[in-house]
């Protein structure tokens, strides 16, 4: 519409022209959505943010299942940079003490607070780069699994929705202390979860620590509810908005409109508030409870040179990185074992979570439980020919993969040379003693084995050993042993055989004399009497001279379990067995 | 013109140039102590009470609904404490602000009394925060527990020096181009600052408890404090003129 004003000199007048709404809110939004895209608070909460999804996810399998809710951890922080940056500049006319001048625009205070919500898409491609960063780095670490597309959209809108609140906050409050303790509450709200349980968890903008995404074999439906997450964080957005435009909409036909899509926009947070409040399905905990049980019943297995791998059907990837480090083991020895080896994922999950039975039956949250704990995760320790995987545990790159190959390596070489038998471990049913190899030939054996097979650095199996009050010790018998923590030790990738053994110093420092020897001089000694090596009566000192080295010393002076430094003497603490068999 | 006062001595009397410093007001200070009784009630008056008060309730009220939530099964701890003291903290950003200040530093005062005046107001109001705080998780524990709870003295330390830190950095945000925004920026720097001392491995092992010890904790943040605070006195005290002139 334009209007000419009348001017003396009978001169066409100054021409005031007043834009189309839609076409001012437009031009707005693409101001405002550059400015936010260029905001240096937006930018820093992407960094933050992938640094905190690296944080979560670069020590752990990269399930997509899991990655996929991780990386709404990131969109969290980041949402909570867009939510200042969006208060800040709702805010900026107010708190500058500019609203007259504004007032005098053309575009009033509500087409400003619409432009400020429709240029909140500035803050997308911050999430959408989240995002694509976070997929890339998770495919080239070898990811499993698909992305959940409806948990990752639910990412996208956490950001929008934290930028609407931001904008409602700024166009009632403009101090900026608005925005940052707008911020602190979004954090905290979902940083202190642990505080709730059950599935109350999931209402909050982002659950990030309370859940056992990554010990599942699969995706689990309804764990996490993302389809009715993301209408949740929608409708947010949503009420959010319609605040913000509520505060500054003065014609009541139009806060009419906004009333009705104020309860719209409720009741869709309440209907997706009630269904993830439902239960899992049943089912799906059934299926769950017996694949964790049975696991052959899911798991895909394959036979190479002896040894049986059982993967869940999505594993099939991680393959190849298992069957190196086994098979290089297995090719030095100078006789294959009589019975075959299998290595076998297993789940260590917690069935008595309310996150997972809400709202379920007692007594079939009790069978499924019972199911659980007779499964091979969560028993005490492993079969004597079975090596478990705990699934989310295999890491994917760099040193803690090194350390997990040695980790199976050394497991498969234990099993091959008999350790640690049967009926080898001590302690009570809270305490786990694994037994020690104490002066028995067979140790240096398997870890020269894992060494030969896996290459570790000197400087890692040297600090195993310890150092001044880092020196560790078993109490076998009344004797402190001086132990050896090997690569991968406390990792918790690898169960190994019968619950495995503790490695001793001597058994190391042997091993460690072996591999300066040529390699074919060592195996043409150990072919030469490999039933004697695994004899658990041969001693470290035998083995020694047969290779013509020289004993190693473990020095004395170690730190018993109990924390005191003390040399052999008296037992003072829980005692660990010998591996006799 | 007004006439000048007579505790400003401004020999030369001549207009600034562009982009020249501004100069201080010359001032003795038995006269600009004399001045600060009078100051009291503005400094009162212009103390940003609605930024810290928000702050310490928002906390308070989170961890007041935290400890109703968690009930005695699962009491709070320390943890939740600190987590809770973080908007006291954002709020603490805002008060050291020193608007006008080329004004202000030819006053017959230091231009630096007004954001140091409202520092020490707000510290009764964080320590009576800190005080209601510690009640609130400590009704969150069961009576008869015979478990020590942790001490308190370091948490007191670490308090100090993250409120250090933040008007370390509101005061050096003031002097910046970013003054306007001032706690804005100030409250996000002081959670990095936080947050390193938290997870960087190196510095937390003087400033987490456990790996460092107790008495460590203490010691090294009360050391944070003090360069913090020397921090904080340097950027008020400092004099510079950041307004902008252009030369047409």
């Amino acid at each position: 519409m334009a209007a000419a004003a009348p001017r003396d000199d009978d001169r066409p007048g100054v021409t005031l022209t007043r834009a189309p709404r839609l076409r001012t809110v437009l031009g707005l939004s693409r101001a405002e959505a550059q400015m936010m895209a260029r905001s240096p608070l937006a930018l820093a909460g992407l960094l933050v943010g992938a640094v905190v999804t690296w944080l979560f996810i670069h020590r752990l399998e990269p399930l997509w299942w899991d990655v996929s809710w991780r990386i709404g951890g990131g969109q969290l922080v980041l949402g909570m940079a867009v939510l200042v940056a969006a208060q800040l500049a709702a805010g900026r006319p107010r708190r500058d003490g500019l609203a007259d001048l504004y007032a005098s625009c053309p575009a009033t205070v509500a087409t400003r607070t619409l432009a400020h919500l429709v240029g909140l898409a500035g803050a997308l491609p911050y999430g959408l780069l989240l995002i694509g960063g976070v997929t890339a780095a998770v495919q080239v670490r070898g990811a499993i699994g698909t992305p959940d597309a409806t948990v990752l959209a639910g990412g996208l809108l956490l950001v929008i929705a934290a930028g609407a609140a931001g904008v409602a906050l700024g166009a009632r409050f403009p101090h900026p202390l608005a925005g940052v303790v707008g911020a602190l509450a979004l954090f905290l709200s979902s940083g202190t979860t642990h505080l709730a349980s059950g599935a109350v968890n999931w209402l909050v903008p982002w659950e990030m620590v309370q859940d056992q995404l990554g010990q599942l074999p699969g995706p689990l439906t309804g764990y996490p509810p993302g389809r009715a997450h993301a209408l949740e964080l929608a409708g947010l957005a949503a009420v959010a908005g319609i605040a913000a435009l509520a505060v500054t909409v003065r014609q009541a036909r139009a806060l009419g409109g906004l009333a009705v899509a104020g309860i719209v926009a409720v009741a869709a947070v309440c209907f997706a508030g009630a269904v993830q409040l439902r239960p899992i399905p049943a089912a799906a905990l059934n299926q769950l409870a017996s694949e964790i049980a049975d696991p052959a019943s899911a798991q895909a297995c394959a036979t190479a040179s002896q040894v049986r791998y059982c993967l869940y059907p999505a594993f099939g990837p991680l393959l190849p990185s298992l069957e190196a480090p086994v098979n290089r083991v297995l090719a030095q020895l100078p006789t294959q074992p009589g019975q075959p080896l299998t290595i076998r994922q297993v789940v260590t999950l917690s069935v008595p979570d309310s996150a997972f039975t809400h709202g379920l039956p007692d007594r079939e949250v009790s069978r499924w439980n019972a199911q659980v704990q007779q499964a091979a995760g969560n028993a005490i320790a492993a079969p004597p020919s079975a090596i478990g995987l705990p699934v989310g545990a295999w890491p994917a790159v760099g040193g803690q993969l090194a350390d997990a190959h040695f980790d199976l390596a050394l497991a498969a070489a234990e099993w091959a040379v008999h350790l640690p038998g049967t009926d080898s471990f001590g302690g009570s049913a809270e305490v786990f003693l694994p037994c020690v190899p104490v002066d028995q030939a067979r140790e240096a054996v398997a870890i020269w084995l894992a060494i030969e097979a896996t290459h570790p650095s000197a400087g890692e199996l040297q600090a195993g050993l310890g150092s001044g009050p880092n020196i560790q010790g078993a109490d076998v018998g009344g004797t402190i042993i001086r132990t050896w923590n090997y690569p991968g030790t406390g990792l918790g990738a690898v169960a190994p055989p019968g619950g495995g053994t503790q490695a001793t110093a001597a058994g190391y420092l042997l091993a460690k004399a072996m591999t300066s020897l040529p390699a074919q001089k060592v195996s043409r000694v150990l072919a030469s009497a490999w039933g004697r090596w695994l004899n658990w009566r041969t001693t470290d000192a035998q083995l020694a001279a047969a290779l013509g080295l020289p004993m190693p010393s473990a020095s004395s002076g170690v730190t018993a379990p109990s924390g005191k430094t003390t040399a052999a003497g008296p037992p003072n603490g829980p005692q660990s067995p010998v591996c006799a068999t | 013109m007004a006439s000048q006062h007579p505790n400003i001595r401004n020999a030369e009397g001549a207009p600034l140039a562009p982009g020249q410093p501004a100069r201080p007001a010359q001032r003795s200070r038995r006269s600009w102590l004399r001045a600060l009784p009078p100051l009291a009630r503005p400094v009162a008056r212009t103390m940003p009470w609605a930024a810290l008060l928000s702050g310490c309730l928002a906390g308070t009220v989170y961890l007041e609904i935290a400890a109703r939530l968690a009930g005695t099964s699962q009491p709070l701890g320390q943890g939740n404490l600190r987590l809770a003291f973080l908007p006291a903290i954002a709020a603490l950003a805002f008060v050291p602000r020193a608007p006008f200040r080329p004004l202000t530093q030819t006053t017959p005062v230091p231009g630096w009394t007004a954001p140091a005046g409202h520092v020490l107001l707000s510290a009764p109001i964080l320590g009576l925060t800190c005080w209601m705080q510690l009640r609130i998780i400590a009704s969150t524990i069961p009576p008869h527990v015979l478990a020590r709870p942790p001490a308190v003295y370091p948490l007191i330390a670490q308090l100090i020096g993250w409120c250090a830190v933040a008007v370390a950095a509101a005061a050096w945000v003031d002097r910046s181009r970013y003054a306007d925004l001032g706690g804005a920026v100030a409250a996000p720097v002081s959670f990095a600052v936080i947050a390193l001392a938290w997870y960087a491995p190196v510095i937390s092992g003087f400033l987490t408890e456990p790996p460092a010890t107790v008495s460590r904790v203490t010691i090294s943040w009360y050391v944070v404090a003090a360069a913090a605070s020397a921090l904080a006195c340097a950027a008020m005290r400092d004099q510079w003129r950041r307004t902008a002139v252009t030369r047409r």
